[in-house]
């Protein structure tokens, strides 16, 4: 087995305000092994972003907060680390990607200074010594080196993006975390951008966090797969797995709602009911009130991981030995957590 | 319920538990809580809210008359009997201000409102039509706009002579452009938003567009300029009539008070600073409601 | 053979920009039978959008013609066609957030389309329609008094359906209807569509930069590139039949949510060119990897290859398959 770079033990994050608590991740447990792609697949409000700001420590200020758990990044833990080692660990070890690369960069800085900037932050180089990285991180990302003195308005969506993109990846970190690189560009740029980031995945060997809400993108830059829905992960394994033997109900709900491009459908399938609203989730499993393939006892108790094939599984009763409408009792569930 | 308890869940059941019932969650109700969440500008409200009071209660509250002229009383220091000290005429100033507070207020109000009927009017409308209409109206407003606003209102009071109406006029022709300049502003950020067009779609008519969709929409901006520029008003107006081209004497206008304060600035100081108080924390009072009202309104645009 | 209920000939909508003029909508003819849904697909900028306020008239046409139920509507005074056919067309909104008037609460904004045009209908009849209208779309009872702010998307979007439907258009304009929703309420937005369809006999133009929803709902689709029309032909035809070089791109940059889908990709270079003042030649020849001098030297027009297959393309023969 390959080694785990980055490991998620238990994390709960929680949105505090006085209105209201968020409970935005639940108990999400995660490993992502070197040099692998992750897809965190999800709806809007799944806690997929939350996770990615948890493990950057990037949690808007007095809002957000970390209730329990562990990131741990090669075997440390990212929670313990104080704020001044987090700016040194972030752009240095971790990366991230935000999905609109028109805000993410400055209007006033030319593009090469901007990639200067990050390269100068965490290595020790002269100025000119990091303008000459700036510029091969240009052309490695597709743009014509002597571009770097162009602002980043002179550039059009897609290049920004690969000027973001070069920006992340300056300093070489070891995890990207990249929050829907695509979604704002055209389909024709998107193919562009995702064949960019998989040759620099594969010549770096980067380990990378893919979160998206297109079940497409995962299938074809992904390795490992994991669902997210009402802030848990409700399904992980390899993407073979998870698209050719989906096993969470919501899962396979999912895939039958996207009208596919391969097969004719006369209608498509429709999830009942709405997303649990995350300021007030239930004590038993989150999908409950929209499953069409619980029995009462999915509304009494919430679900655990349940193995259904070696690395993977899935959050759901359906897969314990016991399901059949009797009783169940969670053998890891020995602390008695929650209400 | 939920899927971990954390002291902070329980807080809040804890204060919902206490509520009543739930409240209907309007566009106005939001902007509310948002409001009130804002302490500084809880502070203004307050403070804004004692001195309409202090206008309304001044009879009751001032211990003598604004104008009684006590001889044997004159240029006394703050004491327990006259708690802003007195005037070269006896007057004590404590009531001058209290009073003062009624001409600031009152006229402040009528010439904001005489503003935004004038100037906003035209600004709305400058901003709906847009094209020409547009160019001529805010072409004429930067014509007014090039002259400094005091001089401009010292203009007008030169023509039109003293008293209230004629003040009011002046203020209002000065802040025109401004207030023009702003509520064009608020209406533009509206008439760009999909749902005017998704109205137009439908077929609604253009009065119908102003009247239903815009001004509401726009009125939250128009309500934090409108509390802004009261703010102005009173500034200007006190700048007028300390510098004699606003209200006559004995007027008891704060800016009045400064004025009569300036001959005995050395030898009593406290006859300027009570009524430059009054005037500070009233402006300050507004600009702290203002900019609370702003983030209730339109939380984006900090 | 069904009637055509809207025939577009040459039209037209050029917007005047300091660096020239804007070719937003340049030179499509298209007709839409009675019934049926064309789908209009292409990337931001290539002026799907445009040709459909251009159809509502919320756009004015720069020239061309738009024959509606007999009528030339793009030529028509506007004040004319706002009397007689604005509620014979109507359009559903991109964005669901940004396209209800916040301050209004869901009866309100149902009832709106109602009362405008319908000026001699009484307060009840109207709220009685905008009732009827609420349960048509699917909107629960109990949301009649509340305000969009606390809706999600897919309630949102039902109510720019029940705005548009209340006026018993015949054609609607659906501006990405589902594009700013997630895939199960686009489901159920995309379902609504369909059935509201087979009960009233709606005509739609389904406007949207996603190929399977496209797929999945249109009869006929439409490919667009700055401005032109490059191809059209009936849906099912093209997922097998592409035959413009840039559809065939398009399609194969699509990420299919299929692992053992490996199929060939085109990546295309380079971005849109500009729309401003082009050049009368072929406007994909720049990024095209099947371009000749005579793609730069003139500009391809529609023509029909097969029955109900046209494209713009000087070696359209050659691609197809």
């Amino acid at each position: 087995m390959s080694e785990n770079i980055l490991s998620i033990k238990d994390l709960v994050i929680h949105y505090e305000t006085q209105e209201e608590v968020v409970e935005a991740v639940n108990k999400i447990n995660l490993d992502l092994n070197k040099g692998e792609i992750l897809g965190l697949v999800g709806e809007t409000g799944a806690g997929k972003t939350t996770t990615a700001l948890g493990i950057m420590g990037l949690l808007p200020p007095k809002v957000g907060h970390v209730i329990q758990g562990n990131i741990f990044l090669e075997g440390e833990d990212l929670l313990k680390k104080s704020q001044r080692e987090m700016r040194s660990i972030r752009g240095k070890k971790i990366s991230m990607i935000f999905q609109d690369p028109m805000t993410a960069l400055n209007p006033v800085k030319t593009v090469g200074d901007q990639i200067a900037e990050v390269i100068r932050l965490h290595e020790r180089c002269s100025k000119a010594e990091a303008l000459k990285k700036a510029q091969d991180m240009l052309a490695m990302v597709g743009i014509v080196p002597e571009r770097y003195k162009e602002y980043p308005h002179q550039f059009s969506g897609g290049m920004k993006q690969r000027i973001v993109i070069a920006i992340a990846l300056a300093c070489e970190p070891e995890l990207l975390i990249a929050d829907e690189p695509t979604t704002a560009l055209d389909v024709t740029i998107q193919a562009q951008i995702l064949d960019m980031m998989r040759k620099l995945q594969k010549d770096k060997g980067t380990s990378m966090i893919l979160i998206t809400h297109d079940l497409g993108v995962v299938a074809e830059m992904c390795d490992h797969c994991a669902v997210m829905y009402g802030g848990e992960i409700v399904e992980y394994g390899t993407v073979e797995q998870i698209f050719d033997n989906p096993k969470h109900p919501y899962t396979k709900a999912l895939y039958r709602s996207i009208p596919s491009l391969d097969q004719d459908v006369e209608r498509l399938h429709v999830i009942p009911g709405m997303v649990s609203d995350p300021s007030n989730l239930p004590t038993y499993c989150t999908f409950y009130d929209r499953c069409e393939e619980c029995n009462e006892e999915c509304g009494k108790h919430d679900p655990w991981i349940v193995d259904i094939e070696p690395g993977h599984w899935a959050k759901c009763f359906r897969y314990t030995p016991e399901w059949s409408g009797t009783p169940v009792a969670d053998p890891a569930d020995t602390k008695g957590e929650g209400k | 319920m939920a899927k971990m308890h954390t002291p902070a869940m329980e807080k809040i059941e804890r204060r919902n538990a206490k509520r009543k019932k739930p409240v209907k969650s309007t566009p106005a109700y939001e902007s509310w809580k948002r409001f009130k969440r804002n302490k500084t500008a809880m502070i203004g409200l307050v403070v804004v809210c004692i001195l309409i009071l202090v206008a309304i209660l001044a009879p009751l509250i001032a211990p003598y008359d604004y104008q009684t002229q006590d001889y044997t009383a004159m240029l006394q220091k703050p004491s327990g009997a006259h708690l802003f000290g007195t005037d070269q005429f006896g007057r004590d100033i404590f009531s001058r201000c209290i009073y003062g507070a009624r001409y600031s207020l009152v006229i402040a109000l009528f010439c904001t409102i005489a503003a935004l009927f004038s100037g906003g009017l035209l600004g709305i409308i400058a901003g709906y039509f847009g094209g020409k209409v547009d160019t001529i109206i805010m072409r004429i407003m930067d014509i007014f706009q090039s002259i400094p606003m005091i001089m401009f209102a010292m203009c007008i009071v030169a023509v039109l002579g003293n008293g209230i109406p004629q003040l009011v006029c002046a203020i209002m022709f000065a802040s025109m452009p401004t207030m023009a300049r702003n509520n064009r502003a608020a209406i533009l950020r509206v008439r760009g938003s999909d749902y005017i067009e998704a109205s137009e779609a439908i077929g609604v008519g253009q009065w119908k567009m102003i009247l239903k969709h815009m001004i509401p929409n726009a009125a939250g901006i128009m309500i934090i300029f409108f509390v802004g520029f009261l703010a102005v008003s009173i500034l200007m107006m006190s700048s007028m009539s300390y510098i004699g081209v606003g209200l006559a004497a004995p007027t008891p206008e704060w800016g009045l008070i400064l004025n009569d304060g300036k001959a005995y600035m050395m030898t009593a100081p406290f006859m300027m600073i009570f009524p430059a108080l009054m005037i500070m924390i009233t402006c300050f009072a507004f600009n702290l409601l203002g900019d609370g009202l702003r983030d209730a309104f339109d939380p984006k645009m900090k | 053979m069904a009637e055509n209920l809207l025939e577009v000939r040459n039209l037209k909508k050029y917007f005047s920009t300091p660096r020239g003029m804007l070719h937003a909508v340049d030179n499509v003819t298209f007709n839409i039978e009675k019934g049926k849904t064309i789908g209009v697909v292409g990337e931001s900028g290539c002026g799907k959008s445009t040709l459909g306020k251009t159809l509502m008239r919320l756009h004015q046409p720069t020239s061309g013609e738009v024959m509606f139920k007999g009528t030339d509507i793009a030529n028509l005074d506007l004040k004319e066609f706002k009397k007689k056919y604005r509620s014979n067309i109507q359009m559903i909104f991109q964005d669901p957030y940004a396209s209800l008037d916040p301050r209004m609460s869901v009866l309100q904004l149902i009832s709106e389309p109602i009362k405008v045009n319908n000026k001699n209908l009484s307060k009840q009849e109207v709220e009685k329609k905008a009732k009827e209208m609420m349960e048509l779309v699917g909107l629960a009872k109990r949301l009649e008094m509340a305000y969009p702010h606390e809706l999600d998307g897919g309630r949102r979007q039902r109510i720019g359906v029940a705005r548009a439907l209340s006026l018993n258009p015949d054609f609607i304009v659906c501006d990405e209807p589902v594009s700013a929703l997630d895939v199960s309420i686009q489901a159920q937005i995309l379902n609504l569509l369909q059935d509201l369809q087979k009960d009233r006999g709606l005509t739609y133009m389904f406007i949207t930069h996603d190929m399977s929803v496209v797929k999945h709902i249109s009869d006929d689709i439409a490919v667009m590139y700055l401005g032109q029309m490059i191809e059209k032909c009936p849906a099912k035809e093209i997922f097998k039949n592409t035959i413009h070089p840039y559809s065939q791109a398009l399609l194969s940059a699509i990420p299919i949510p299929n692992v053992h889908h490996k199929q060939e990709r085109m990546i295309l270079k380079g971005e849109l060119t500009s729309p401003i003042d082009p050049k009368p030649c072929c406007r994909f020849a720049a990024r095209c990897p099947y371009a000749t001098d005579k793609c730069l030297a003139e500009e391809p027009v529609l023509r029909e290859l097969k029955p109900g297959h046209s494209v713009a393309c000087h070696f359209a023969e050659k691609f197809v398959k």
